[in-house]
């Protein structure tokens, strides 16, 4: 990857919070235009990354450059740049939702003249043109989360990051933000912390595994996911089960992982083809039979296990 | 114990030793005019330390506070006793100054004393004279009593200063409810230092006071106050507000609540207005340039009308200067630290060697 496709870089970084260890040497680069998810634990240093690379928390060792600007030695620069979605809205309860984009945008010195275009855009883009004039102490979580996503916005950041976006959120709200931020893909340069699997996998460009401060994979959901488990999850049913068919299953060369969960046998296989040899194995006694893709999911659990 | 009871005994009864029994010795100065020395020769000089001098000079030093009386005999006392007649003398008191009592009462014994040595004739003749006292002097005073100073002048000065002690929570709101509500992470992204958001808010909560100390002088000059100066004692004021939102920023900063900013805010409150109040109260029972380090003192002599030296105005305003970047310096240190805006927090007197560089930051124990 050669350094002027990388927006931000992340190098030696270390975080502690007295004997807490909360980021161990952390290295990584996001190309510019690109969706990273993060993925990761609770307490796995998603958010002290983030909120570092926000110039909001200092590291105790390493650096991030964003664009080129360090955080040692440009934070503002770094700030004006950016535009962070904490996992709590935390608006100013009494504005109204035009005014409160107002008082961001004069914050970040958007131009006058731009101001009212550039609200007009957002709350179109996020839903919210018919709300403009009502406090925000009148929103629920979901509009709350939308003027947040409209407030990150306001100075037109070359890089955003949101931190949990949908935690919270009902399947429809969270499906709009996931939109939101699916519509603003390869003009920005984006930073996804979440922990829901199928966010990551529908968004995210590459996803990074973090745990105990450390990077434990990173790459494309496709290439995590056929990394973790076979080409397919394979999970039957049986009557009267016996030691005797895992030791023939596991025995055949295409099987690659076998365990019982609630009396079935999820069998983790190369490919689709070997689906038949398990069945033969198992002859009549078979009740059902669910074949299931490897999701994220499993991913982070199996990565978090280890 | 006999040995050092023997070594304290010795050096009481000793000419020159050590004294543990408490001393009047020097306890107020006297400016006597007494040409026939009749009465300063009588006068106690165990408590009084008598200065011979004349009318100008000694009111002049009585003005300055450098005597605690002046004590005037006339001339021509002696050849009066002789000849019968009436002899009135005048002593010149400072009614600010709480020695004057005694300084009374020695006059008024020596003056007795020295009744009981004349000829009852002479006795009967002074006193036909006294007016005022049954001791035979006639007290002139000037400047007004202290307590009369102190509602008046105090409460006056308390009353200009009470604005700055209502706009804690202001600060305490804008600094502690950002981390409360959880808006301040939003804040600290933005592209500002924690200097321009602590100056920032700062400035806003002095502008507000500045507006309400503003009414306040209107009402009291339109109450009828004797507010001279107001110009100056408006700029006073409002500077002095500078430290106090100073000293609030640094609870603020690092209070977790408001409960724990509420807790910080009393105790300071209590120290800021000692600060203010004490050198005033000592200036008004013995004028020191001392007292001048409280803004408060400097503003009750401005109303006063009193004249006032550049160099206790320089005073005053250097330590409201001093004490403001002491405290902002203190309270923008204290938020460009994230343990202390999002924790875990260190403990003060951590807290404490560290900014002051005895202790290195985030070392373990």
């Amino acid at each position: 990857m050669s350094s002027r496709q990388v927006m931000i870089n992340i190098e030696g970084l270390s975080k502690s919070f007295g004997k807490i260890q909360a980021l161990d040497n952390l290295n990584l680069d996001i190309k510019k235009g690109e969706l990273l998810g993060i993925i990761g634990p609770n307490g796995a240093g998603k958010t002290t990354a983030i909120r570092i690379a926000c110039c909001i928390l200092q590291p105790d060792q390493g650096d991030i450059r964003v664009d080129g600007y360090s955080i040692h030695h440009d934070p503002l620069k770094i700030k004006s740049i950016i535009g962070y979605l904490p996992e709590e809205p935390n608006l100013y309860e009494r504005f109204k939702a035009r005014d409160l984009l107002k008082y961001f945008a004069e914050l970040y010195g958007v131009p006058t003249a731009d101001i009212n275009p550039r609200i007009d855009e957002l709350l179109e883009l996020v839903g919210m043109t018919h709300r403009a004039e009502d406090r925000i102490n009148t929103f629920s979580k979901g509009l709350r989360q939308r003027m947040g996503i409209a407030r990150a916005l306001v100075h037109d950041p070359d890089v955003i990051i949101f931190d949990e976006p949908t935690m919270g959120l009902d399947p429809a709200t969270s499906q709009k933000i996931r939109n939101f931020i699916h519509q603003l893909k390869g003009d920005k340069t984006m930073i996804l912390c979440t922990h829901y699997m199928d966010e990551a996998d529908q968004l995210c460009d590459r996803v990074a595994l973090l745990d105990q401060g450390r990077i434990r994979d990173i790459g494309t959901p496709d290439y995590l996911k056929s990394k973790i488990h076979g080409d397919v999850i394979l999970q039957i049913q049986v009557q009267d089960p016996q030691q005797s068919d895992q030791d023939a299953i596991t025995a055949l060369p295409s099987v690659e992982g076998l365990e019982v969960v609630g009396g079935k046998y999820h069998i983790s296989l190369k490919s689709r083809e070997e689906i038949s040899p398990v069945i033969d194995v198992l002859g009549r006694r078979v009740i059902s039979v669910n074949t299931k893709e490897p999701t994220l999911d499993d991913v982070f659990i199996s990565t978090v296990e280890d | 114990m006999i040995v050092v009871f023997n070594s304290f005994a010795a050096n009481l009864e000793a000419e020159k030793g050590l004294s543990i029994t408490p001393s009047l010795t020097g306890f107020a100065t006297l400016d006597v005019e007494d040409q026939g020395g009749l009465f300063s020769k009588r006068l106690n000089p165990e408590i009084l330390t008598i200065r011979n001098s004349t009318y100008e000079p000694a009111l002049a030093r009585l003005e300055k506070g450098l005597t605690n009386g002046f004590f005037v005999v006339p001339s021509d006392s002696v050849t009066l006793i002789q000849n019968n007649d009436s002899l009135a003398t005048v002593l010149y008191l400072d009614y600010r100054d709480p020695k004057r009592s005694v300084i009374r009462q020695e006059v008024n014994n020596t003056n007795q004393a020295l009744s009981s040595a004349l000829t009852s004739s002479y006795l009967e003749s002074i006193k036909s004279q006294n007016n005022t006292t049954n001791t035979g002097v006639n007290e002139k005073t000037s400047g007004e009593s202290l307590p009369l100073q102190i509602v008046r002048k105090v409460m006056l000065a308390v009353l200009l200063f009470l604005p700055l002690f209502l706009f804690g929570n202001l600060v305490i709101d804008s600094i502690v409810g950002e981390k409360e509500r959880k808006t301040g992470e939003i804040l600290m992204a933005m592209p500002f230092t924690s200097a321009d958001i602590i100056l920032g808010k700062s400035v806003a909560v002095v502008l507000t006071m500045a507006l309400q100390v503003a009414m306040w002088m209107i009402i009291l000059l339109g109450a009828g106050f004797p507010l001279k100066n107001a110009g100056i004692v408006y700029l006073t004021v409002v500077l002095t507000a500078l430290p106090i939102v100073g000293l609030t920023t640094i609870i603020a900063a690092y209070a977790k609540n408001y409960k724990e900013a509420g807790i910080g805010i009393s105790f300071s409150y209590i120290f800021i207005v000692g600060i203010l109040i004490v050198p005033l109260l000592g200036y008004l029972s013995r004028p020191s340039p001392a007292a001048n380090i409280s803004p408060m003192t400097l503003t009750m002599r401005l109303f006063s009308g009193e004249t006032i030296a550049p160099g206790d105005i320089l005073l005053s305003f250097a330590f409201i200067l001093i004490l403001s970047l002491i405290s902002y310096g203190i309270s923008i240190k204290l938020f460009s630290r994230d343990d202390v805006v999002f924790g875990p927090r260190p403990g003060i007197m951590r807290l404490t060697l560290e900014l002051m560089g005895l202790k290195k930051r985030g070392a373990l124990k």
